[in-house]
């Protein structure tokens, strides 16, 4: 990877999009479901706030990487997210991606004068 | 117990509507997923311990998009033809548009004249070229009303022009019928100049004006029709956003 194909600020806004993703690789989720569990499992650390959640949500929609469907309940109706198998590949290779990533930057703050092969 | 009472995030939902520029389906669809995260939501934190009131706020925190948000959700829900025509001036994409419109007008307009120039002439009233004009008008009132609506997405006056369908249609069969009064008057007239025989003329005024009449009825229907699938689709969305945003059914259903 060079250091040219790296975006910061991308890097960035796709982690909310893969805590999303990863929220939902076990089951299907509404979109408070997801806040509250993103929140929960990072221990505060990421957190959605003022409906940041929903732009995420339907870009990712659109992509075909998650699908919502809308279900009854009583009178109300309500939206359901789930992982597509798109959306599950999708998932796997950015979490090795982003895996290699903290790698490398781990590798250059633990070691002074050491640079990523 | 009131309706404000039962749901208590119904004021954030009417700021919500008022600031978000989308199309009514989809805000509809925005809002009511909105309600039922923070309504769960709150419930949530409400049996985690926190007051009504604490919770009310901390779901509004995490789930009530700001203007930042809002902008955000607007972008996303462009529709194509917009993102599509993105990168031309809006003055001249107004051009273009009512010159398609313009066009397609006109090709109804040269089919409807070359259907009715394969019939014979001397059976045709020469008021069908009114109707036939007032019918191209029709469609193009039809034609950017459905426009409006389905692919540029723009519900800001969703009920503006749907009157005008219903008045062409209307003027399009008083056309019609007006037309055929006029071939009586001038029957009329060629029975008492004389020449052909009375009974030859008015059959031929009763083809012509069969054949007026009935263009014009088909025309108004086609208009009448397409009326009530614009009307129907519109009072069915507008009813679903006032029914979530508890709006009296009354009241005029303008959106931004």
């Amino acid at each position: 990877m060079g250091e040219t194909d790296f975006d910061v600020q991308g890097f960035a806004r796709g982690i909310h999009e893969l805590l999303v993703l990863s929220s939902l690789r076990g089951e299907p989720k509404h979109g408070y479901q997801i806040a509250v569990d993103v929140e929960a499992e990072s221990n505060g650390l990421f957190r959605f706030r003022h409906g940041t959640l929903y732009p995420i949500l339907y870009r990712l929609e659109e992509e075909g990487l998650i699908r919502g469907s809308w279900s009854k309940d009583g009178g109300r109706r309500k939206k359901v997210y789930t992982l597509t198998a798109q959306g599950r590949r999708h998932l796997d290779g950015e979490t090795d991606r982003v895996g290699e990533i903290v790698s490398r930057l781990m590798t250059i703050l633990r070691i002074p004068g050491a640079t990523p092969a | 117990m009131s309706a404000r009472a039962e749901r208590p995030f119904l004021p954030t939902l009417r700021e919500i509507d008022r600031a978000l520029a989308v199309s009514i389906p989809e805000r509809v669809a925005i809002l009511r997923e909105l309600e039922f995260d923070l309504e769960e939501l709150r419930a949530r934190l409400e049996a985690e311990g926190l007051t009504t009131d604490e919770a009310r706020a901390r779901a509004l925190d995490v789930l009530s998009p700001d203007g930042a948000t809002l902008r955000e959700l607007e972008r996303l829900r462009t529709p194509v033809y917009v993102r599509l025509t993105r990168g031309l001036p809006g003055d001249r994409l107004r051009v273009i548009e009512r010159a398609a419109l313009a066009l397609a007008t006109l090709s109804v307009l040269l089919i409807e004249a070359g259907l009715l120039l394969d019939a014979d002439l001397r059976v045709l009233s020469p008021y069908i070229w009114l109707v036939l004009a007032l019918g191209a008008l029709l469609f193009a009132t039809i034609a950017g009303k459905a426009f409006e609506l389905w692919i540029r997405r723009d519900h800001r006056r969703p009920e503006r022009g749907l009157v005008a369908i219903l008045v062409l249609a209307a003027a399009t069969v008083a056309a019609g019928a007006g037309g055929a009064f006029g071939d009586l008057y001038m029957l009329a007239n060629r029975i008492e100049g004389g020449g052909a025989p009375a009974s030859t003329l008015a059959v031929e005024w009763l083809v012509r004006s069969c054949g007026v009449v009935a263009v014009a009825l088909l025309i108004a229907l086609a208009g009448g029709l397409a009326w009530f699938v614009l009307a129907h689709w519109l009072a069915l969305v507008s009813g679903e956003r006032r029914n979530l945003l508890g709006i009296d059914h009354n009241a005029h259903p303008t959106t931004r």
